[in-house]
């Protein structure tokens, strides 16, 4: 369904992302990890079009989307989440997720429509009772579940999740991990997610790639990765070895 | 409930009508024509600049085109007055146009960039103005004036005034409550984020920054009428550029009621300072009270008074 051929991405010198070839299948929960600076938001933010890759292609249901602005792929189903929570300042939770259902996928829906819409996702969320805050009156775990309700505002295709598990304590891990997993059943969603948190991407994920300084060095199961000697060494080794 | 807030904006419009009719002192009826004048202008700027963050510095162009389109229409088809005030329209639509060709490569350019872009946008109009001979270069231009009493045609200035400034208000509302709304608030917390939730962010830039020239360029064409003379520094003044950021920020950006609030109370304070001082202090206090207000209230004053109400 989402499909990126040999893509490259430069910043100046550096090169970020280097023919890099994925593809995510209707339906699937897929993970992206690798080491910090690998590459991954970067991937992430050449699909959803903030970055423009120097080579490569990207095809979304069928259709090239290389040249799509941004709104025009979030328009064709593609949501995403940000590393660093961006909420709408200003906007509460109901406005901030309103907003996303007011132009996302399902249009013509009005004002008071709109409303009722962000206040199921908010409870889909758990974020009923801050419905009426501010962002920046919320706790980081629920500035990320903003995140997620903000993108599904847009009733996605594909979610692209950025490390919203980072940052989060076991137990609130534990219930994103659910929340993953309501997403895709309740919503049909297919996800694509970076995680650097290892309980959390081995127990959601049915398959999982690697990057490594922009370069993709496997793909396969979760176990299929976790014993990838490439992988243990570039990444998951120190890991290991500490648990 | 809802109804409220209606029944009370009709009665003040009943009320503004019926003013003249009371048959005040001419004074009155020129004051009022300036505040209903400025609400206009400070509203339609909060469009672009109050709810997609974009700091237009340069409105006085538009309300200058739309003054200057009017009196050169006026001239080309000799209308009589009456139509004249028709003719504010089309200057209204001159004006959008305008907004259009420059809004289309400005609007890619975000914070004080914009804020200096628009600003050397009206000075290049300016300038323009006054070097073509054909548009009355700098000497201006006349206009025939209505051959009634000065009463009478003050009186039908005021309520030609009056209702484009509920129409002005009526769309304000509007936009405040749509879609388009709220893209542009989304616009102005984060442009990056804004697109990845498929909203058209250039798109519904130019739509605001259109509807935000039209009002003024009509405006601009009533306020030519009503002076009968029009020179290219009095429409495309700096000053009344900066009145209108300042009045609708003091009032608070990006809410309905702000810049009315801000309208009203400047330009009772500007009626105030006109008379009793002169111009440069007038400036000075004017400079004083935009660096009190961007410090103190970056939101308004409606906001500094209604704190944690955010939004609307
Ligand atoms: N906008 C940018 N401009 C310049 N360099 C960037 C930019 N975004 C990312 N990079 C660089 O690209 C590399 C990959 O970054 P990123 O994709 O954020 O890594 P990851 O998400 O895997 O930690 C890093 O070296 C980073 O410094
Ligand atoms: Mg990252």
């Amino acid at each position: 369904m989402l499909t990126g051929k040999k893509i490259t991405k430069r910043f100046g010198g550096l090169t970020a992302l280097s023919e890099v070839d994925f593809e995510v299948r209707r339906g699937e929960i897929v993970g992206l990890i690798g080491p910090n600076g690998s590459g991954k938001t970067t991937l992430f933010n050449v699909i959803s079009g903030i970055h423009r890759p120097e080579g490569g292609d990207l095809f979304f249901a069928g259709r090239r989307i290389t040249d799509f602005p941004p709104y025009k792929r979030a328009q064709l189903g593609i949501g995403r989440t940000f590393q660093i929570v961006r909420p709408l300042a200003g906007l509460n939770l109901v406005e901030n997720v309103a907003t996303g259902v007011l132009y996302g996928r399902k249009q013509g829906a009005g004002a008071r429509e709109a409303r009722e819409k962000a206040l199921e996702i908010l409870a889909f969320t758990g974020l009923t009772e801050k419905a009426r805050r501010f962002p920046d009156e919320l706790v980081l775990e629920d500035r990320k579940r903003l995140e997620i309700a903000r993108a599904l505002a847009l009733n996605p295709e594909v979610l692209l999740l950025d490390e919203v598990f980072a940052g989060l304590n076991p137990t609130e891990i534990g219930s994103a991990i659910e929340l993953t997993f309501r997403i895709r059943d309740a919503y049909g969603t297919t996800i694509f997610m970076i995680e650097h948190v290892m309980k959390a991407i081995m127990s959601t994920c049915s398959r999982i790639m690697v990057l490594n300084f922009g370069i993709k060095i496997t793909e396969g199961t979760p176990e299929e990765v976790a014993n990838h000697p490439e992988v243990i060494s570039a990444y998951l080794g120190a890991a290991y070895a500490a648990c | 409930m809802k109804k409220a807030p209606l029944i009370a904006a009709a009665i003040v419009v009943v009320m503004l009508a019926a003013f003249p009719f009371l048959s005040p002192e001419v004074y009155y009826l020129s004051f009022m024509f300036s505040v209903f004048m400025y609400v206009i202008l400070a509203s339609s700027w909060n469009l672009i600049g109050g709810y997609a963050g974009y700091l237009s510095f340069g409105h006085a162009a538009f309300f200058g085109i739309g003054a200057f389109a009017t009196a050169k229409m006026a001239a080309l088809f000799e209308l009589p007055p009456v139509l004249t005030i028709l003719a504010a329209i089309p200057a209204g639509a001159i004006a959008a146009l305008v907004a259009i060709v420059i809004g289309y490569p400005c609007l890619k350019i975000r914070g004080p960039y914009f804020a200096v872009v628009t600003l050397c946008f009206a000075f290049v109009v300016d300038l323009a103005v006054k070097n073509i001979e054909w548009l009355g270069g700098a000497e201006g231009i006349w206009m025939r004036i209505m051959d009634v009493q000065e009463k009478l045609s003050r009186s039908i200035m005021y309520e030609v005034m009056l209702i484009l400034m509920v129409a002005t208000l009526a769309v304000a509302w509007w936009v405040g409550r749509s879609r388009l709304g709220a893209g542009l608030r989304a616009v102005r917390a984060d442009e990056e984020v804004a697109e990845t939730m498929a909203i058209p962010t250039a798109n519904i830039k130019i739509q605001a920054f259109v509807l935000s020239a039209f009002f003024p360029g009509v405006a601009g064409g009533l306020f030519a009428y009503y002076l009968t003379y029009i020179h290219p520094d009095v429409v495309f003044s700096i000053n009344i550029s900066i009145l209108i950021v300042l009045m609708a920020m003091f009032g608070g950006g990006g809410t309905w009621l702000g810049p009315i609030i801000g309208a009203v109370i400047l330009t009772m304070v500007n009626e105030g300072l006109s008379t009793f001082a002169r111009a440069e202090i007038a400036r000075i206090i004017y400079g004083t009270l935009f660096i009190v207000v961007t410090i103190f209230m970056p939101d308004g004053i409606l906001h500094f008074f209604l704190k944690r109400n955010r939004g609307r």
